[in-house]
């Protein structure tokens, strides 16, 4: 990898410096196509965040020295997404959420403490195989993505709904919306954001609102404190129903024309993901982007 | 009206903190005496009781329509300030508390809740109430104390289909194959939802959890298992769903302990609703 490293930094030197135009850089390399490694390095210098010192984005399976033929972002690196990525010739994913189901992305299931190691879990071995027989490379692109100015999954949220051009003080994350109801709001979030069982609400289906919080991802009680008294509606990713839902229930038992609107988590962050590919267009021209959603994983019975 | 009038004539001798005692000497488990749940978080224990209500989440309505039944004290298994440990620092500042606090002082009600121990004791009055809602038979739960319950084989659409209808849920949420052919539930409560790959399990059934970053996320792996086109399921309640039912085990264990004064289930009920 120190050897890439090199030959990155020497492709680099070619056009000039760094910061040279991204066309450029692109252009400059189409010949020598790009490793995981070179693509994540390049990410790395143009994300225009502090890096973090803990964090969770890092290559979760497959060798970033793999020549990247495809990218392929999502919001959960889910086998139906590699699948998809595979079909359209992609080898590197990149995700917002976690490969292996946690947040520590271990290749194996955790055994309990005390006990002998589980036996081996038939979805974590598939999805293994998936990986290596297809050489694919998956990297998490979590804490920098998110830590971006404004927030890119506010961001694809307000895009997708249309309410870019409701934004209160060019904030992604608040929009003044004309007034509608509780009701067509939901609906309309539902629709647009294709989800299909995931979406819950709290609110008076009736009641009119405008003033809107867009908060992806998992907020706790003291964000849904401090936003509500400036909002009629919380639109979030996931809350614990022990905090924020009750309190959303109290505010709108005591009389408040407010509204939360619980997308769940990846689907809040899909939009975000579909803003990341067309961003990874602009610094990588050697492989084609896309964005494959993983989509709302929760249904709903019928009637 | 009538329970009114009979808990000013029963009442007389009971106090809210009599009535804890009660409860902790016989809940069938040694007190822990560091839980920072199972506390008052309102009102005294001079207060005198004139009814008793058991609910799951104490929100302002159930909280007001306990004071219109003439209970002024109540038990419930969950916050009544939006946060685990009722920590008023909190909420403090907030205009919804100072209200909520200032209608509970003016009502003069106590608020004692029943968490922990509800868990610590056999059986659990959450998964007794929540395995009859859900209408799991109780002599298939094997082994006796698992939560796993194996039903005639069924598909998880099905399943989910009749739990809805059932407890008339307006906002379930379902992973998995809809098709999957399914037997064998493991049942969770609350966010003590179990793992969703456990062995010889085909669908998980329980209240809440994390969706991701946390130990083993259900969703992805179960979307995985549908890919793979392995019998698997998650069906989640919802928090309040999911114990509701075992706070009407809880009121009828109260009345066993404490027969002197009213007690009844008052449901929070499940806080959401999903768009058509």
């Amino acid at each position: 990898m120190a050897a890439l490293s090199r030959r990155e930094f020497v492709r680099l030197g070619t056009v000039g410096a760094a910061a040279a135009p991204f066309v450029l850089e692109g252009a400059a390399t189409r010949a020598a196509a790009p490793t995981a490694q070179a693509i994540v390095d390049r990410i790395q210098r143009h994300v225009g965040v502090d890096s973090h010192p803990t964090t969770v984005d890092a290559f979760k399976a497959g060798d970033p020295s793999s020549v990247v033929t495809g990218i392929v972002t999502t919001s959960l690196a889910t086998i139906a997404v590699m699948r998809r990525a595979i079909q359209v010739g992609a080898n590197l994913i990149i995700t917002s959420g976690p490969t292996f189901y946690s947040r520590a992305d271990a290749p194996m299931p955790a055994g309990r403490r005390g006990t002998p190691p589980p036996p081996a879990d038939p979805v974590f071995e598939a999805k293994h195989d998936l990986i290596r027989q297809n050489r694919l490379v998956v990297w998490r692109f979590s804490d920098h993505w998110r830590a971006r100015t404004p927030d890119p999954f506010a961001q694809g949220i307000a895009d997708t709904l249309g309410w870019t051009k409701y934004r209160v003080n060019g904030d992604p994350l608040r929009v003044t919306v004309p007034a509608i109801t509780i009701g067509a709001l939901a609906k309309e979030v539902n629709t647009k954001l294709n989800a299909r069982g995931g979406l819950r609400v709290i609110g008076q289906p009736t009641a009119r609102v405008q003033r809107i919080a867009v908060l992806p991802g998992t907020i706790p009680i003291q964000t849904t404190l401090d936003v509500f008294p400036d909002v009629d509606v919380i639109v979030a990713g996931e809350i614990r129903e022990w905090e924020s839902s009750e309190y959303a229930r109290d505010l709108v038992h005591a009389g408040r024309s407010k509204a939360l609107v619980l997308l769940g988590r990846s689907l809040s962050e899909e939009p975000g993901m579909n803003g990341c590919a067309m961003w990874l267009k602009t610094i990588v021209s050697e492989a084609p982007v896309r964005w494959i959603p993983a989509g709302d994983p929760y249904w709903r019975p019928a009637t | 009206m009538d329970s009114r009038r009979r808990s000013v004539l029963e009442t007389r001798h009971m106090t809210a903190g009599e009535v804890v005692d009660r409860i902790k000497k016989n809940i069938g488990v040694a007190w822990r005496e560091t839980t920072y749940r199972d506390t008052y978080k309102s009102g005294s224990p001079e207060t005198s009781v004139t009814g008793i209500a058991t609910t799951m989440f104490n929100s302002f309505d159930v909280v007001e329509r306990a004071v219109a039944a003439g209970l002024n004290m109540i038990v419930p298994h969950e916050t009544t300030f939006w946060n685990d440990r009722d920590d008023l620092t909190v909420v403090n500042a907030d205009a919804l508390y100072r209200e909520k606090r200032d209608y509970l002082a003016a009502h003069n009600v106590v608020i004692f809740r029943m968490h922990d121990h509800v868990h610590d004791r056999r059986p659990d009055f959450t998964y007794v109430g929540s395995a009859r809602e859900l209408g799991l038979d109780p002599a298939r739960e094997m082994p006796p104390g698992s939560h796993r319950f194996t039903i005639p084989e069924t598909t998880l659409e099905a399943l989910a289909a009749d739990i809805q209808r059932r407890m008339g849920i307006r906002a379930l949420r379902v992973v998995g194959d809809p098709k999957a052919r399914v037997s064998r539930i493991q049942l969770g409560v609350g966010y003590a939802t179990p793992a969703a790959n456990g062995p010889d399990v085909d669908v998980v059934i329980s209240g809440e959890q994390q969706e991701v970053d946390g130990g083993l996320d259900a969703p992805e792996y179960i979307a995985d298992a549908a890919a793979l086109r392995l019998p698997r399921g998650w069906i989640m309640l919802g928090h309040n769903v999911s114990e509701e039912a075992g706070m009407l085990e809880m009121a009828q264990w109260i009345k066993t302990v404490v027969p002197e004064v009213p007690v009844q289930l008052i449901k929070s009920g499940e806080p959401f609703w999903a768009p058509k």
